[in-house]
């Protein structure tokens, strides 16, 4: 067994560029439709401030992770506001402000309070500058020690009933494609068994002193391997490289991609097991793949799937289990023990599939 | 040593091996000689046991391998008609993974890919990728790695398929060397009479499943003892002097290829004469005739009415 996978990491070592750019790929789709969804409102801003005074509130009020605002001319901003372009505009004054809206929204409802906010802070201050016969720059600095270092600390919690959704749209996308691309990476590993098959290797592996148990978990255990590394490189760029912290979860996630890599592992068996060659394989895969994918909620989230088909048909797929996994302990915040369910399930499938595609395999050789 | 009894093999319903009984003693070299479809490939996959037989039995030193195929396994080195390496591997990488699945291992492993690199001629080429290799070279690494246990007996399905005739001198000189200074018994498939003629001391030759002929290359060709194999060549070929031949109930086999016409005729017929006679009336003009004594070429059109290359 060691010496098939040492054989098998060779052969990667020597031809890693399809792993390679399948993990690209996938960081650069997840990126993109990652921050598309992140994007922020535009908001324009007119002043009747003077330009240092504008600069600076400008400064805090883009803080914001919401929103975006942008110093323009009153009569373009009115313009703007008019056509509908924008859904509010802002007008800056000395101690107040004048919120422009084209209609009453949930954003414009945000967009009152956030700019209230900044201004409170900026009155507050102004009085103690003024109150302590200091420059307004070390008010500022006191407030922000201030903040940092609360005389008391306020633990807010929610709470939510037990069929409420959350959709992250920033983890959404990298989980979907991480699961999504490793059905590829991990089927073309386990299909090197058919091109084996086809050239003679195997039977040189049957006809040597491996027991046959051996040449099967060397074959696949590597491929098990391959894929279980690729998305730990996924991960790994999202988190160290563009500091998204996996609400916390970066290590418990990898645990649980362990199941879900297993299922997909045994499900390219049970599909070695029923094509008759490798062209029957690869256009079997492209279907299934992506119809897994859809079905199982990496494009979107299942959450938003109302069609009663869609959802009982996504239970038979093993990537609906590992959205779950990964979603329940990043988004929902669910233990180990509360995901043990989807894990028994994806445990469960992989060793159906994987006992199927074997007997399969085995009764074609005879 | 190993033995094949009333071996017979059916796809669905095609039945691919039909009864075959042969047998192999230490240390000696035997031919399997067929056309392409033959059944030699189905039958070298049942003796070497990667494919149960629908019926019979394959025994080695008199014990049945059907329920317990390892001793024969152990014994056994099997040269595929494919390319069995990994082409992105060097030489010596694929002869060590062949080397280890048979739990060679450290120094004994390290000598033996040293003694197979040199038997095969790769020595210079060790650390080269397989893919860059010419045809001969996959060919001879494709048998070194079958020697790297060192078998007592080797299964060479068509080893030289595809290569230059320098690399199947070398091939066929490497196998005759094994035979005899390692006394290793070998099975030798082929459709090239010429290889197995030049190798084997005995020869089963098989057609659709069956064996039609067995024995030394002089027993077989003993078959036509008693016919000439006639080479015709004709300076235009006619209809009306094929017509002619095929006319003649003494002439038996004839085969056309661009000019020349070969056929079998019985030694006491004077063949002369008549094929004069036949040219004249056909008004063929005749640029040659040629008496040869029959090859397994001819035994083997004799017996089956088709070449062996068909």
């Amino acid at each position: 067994m060691i010496s098939i996978l040492s054989a098998k990491f060779r052969l990667f070592l020597r031809n890693p560029w399809m792993v390679i750019i399948m993990s690209i790929v996938c960081i650069a789709m997840a990126s993109i439709i990652g921050a598309s969804s992140e994007k922020k409102i535009k908001v324009p801003v007119a002043s009747t401030l003077a330009s240092h005074e504008t600069n600076e509130l400008l400064q805090s009020l883009n803080k914001s992770p919401s929103f975006r605002f942008e110093l323009m001319e009153k009569s373009k901003m009115h313009t703007l506001v008019e056509e509908g372009k924008v859904e509010a505009g802002i007008e800056l004054s000395n101690h107040d402000f004048t919120l422009l809206i084209t209609s009453q929204t949930g954003n414009t409802f945000f967009l009152r309070q956030y700019v209230q906010k900044v201004y409170s802070e900026k009155e507050q201050a102004n009085a103690i500058a003024t109150h302590a016969h200091i420059p307004v720059e070390k008010a500022i600095h006191i407030v922000n020690e201030a903040k940092e270092h609360p005389a008391f600390t306020v633990k807010t919690m929610n709470f939510r009933g037990k069929h409420a959704a959350i959709i992250d749209s920033q983890m959404q996308p990298i989980f979907g494609f991480s699961l999504f691309f490793v059905i590829y990476t991990v089927a073309f590993q386990v299909l090197q068994l058919l091109k084996e098959k086809r050239e003679g290797v195997w039977n040189r592996m049957i006809l040597s002193r491996l027991k046959k148990w051996e040449i099967y978990t060397g074959n696949l255990l590597y491929s098990f391997m391959i894929g279980y590394l690729q998305i730990v490189l996924i991960f790994s760029v999202f988190r160290f490289g563009l500091g998204i912290r996996f609400h916390g979860q970066f290590a418990e996630l990898l645990i649980l991609l362990v199941p879900y890599v297993f299922s997909i592992v045994a499900f390219s068996m049970l599909l070695v097991g029923l094509v008759k060659n490798e062209q029957q394989f690869q256009a079997l895969i492209s279907l299934l793949a992506v119809s897994m994918a859809m079905i199982g909620g990496a494009y979107w989230p299942l959450e938003i799937v109302s069609s009663n088909v869609l959802l009982a048909l996504a239970k038979i797929v093993p990537l609906t289990y590992g959205m779950e996994l990964l979603k329940g302990a990043a988004v929902y915040g669910r233990s180990i023990t509360e995901l043990l369910y989807p894990m028994s399930i994806l445990f469960f499938m992989g060793v159906v599939f994987m006992g199927i595609g074997i007997n399969l395999v085995e009764r074609k050789n005879s | 040593m190993l033995e094949a009894v009333e071996l017979t093999k059916q796809f669905k319903q095609t039945k691919a091996v039909d009864r075959v009984n042969l047998y192999l003693e230490q240390g000696e070299i035997v031919g399997l000689l067929g056309p392409n479809g033959a059944g030699k490939s189905t039958t070298i996959s049942m003796l070497s046991t990667l494919i149960p037989p629908s019926s019979g039995d394959v025994r080695f030193h008199q014990k049945s391998t059907l329920k317990n195929p390892a001793m024969l396994r152990n014994a056994l080195g099997i040269v595929p008609q494919e390319l069995a390496l990994y082409s992105d591997l060097s030489a010596k990488e694929n002869l060590r993974f062949f080397g280890s699945i048979h739990r060679l291992s450290g120094a004994q492993l390290q000598k033996k890919v040293e003694e197979v690199l040199a038997l095969i001629g790769l020595t210079d080429r060790q650390n080269d990728l397989v893919k860059h290799f010419s045809g001969g070279m996959k060919r001879r690494l494709n048998i070194g790695a079958a020697l790297l246990h060192e078998p007592k007996l080797l299964i060479m399905d068509e080893p030289t398929v595809g290569i230059d005739p320098q690399s199947r001198n070398y091939i066929l000189e490497t196998v005759k060397r094994l035979n005899e200074e390692k006394q290793m018994t070998v099975l030798y498939t082929s459709h090239y009479m010429e290889e197995v003629e030049f190798l084997c001391d005995r020869i089963y030759i098989m057609d659709k499943g069956c064996i039609i002929a067995s024995g030394t290359t002089n027993e077989i060709k003993n078959i036509l003892s008693a016919e000439h194999t006639v080479e015709i060549k004709v300076e235009k070929l006619t209809e009306p002097f094929l017509h002619a031949l095929h006319a003649q109930p003494v002439i038996r086999h004839i085969a056309v290829q661009d000019r020349v016409i070969t056929m079998l005729s019985p030694k006491e017929v004077n063949i002369f004469r008549l094929l004069f006679q036949l040219a004249e009336q056909t008004d063929t003009v005749l640029m040659s005739i040629e008496m040869k004594t029959p090859t397994l070429e001819d035994v083997f059109l004799h017996l089956t009415g088709r070449a062996l290359r068909d």
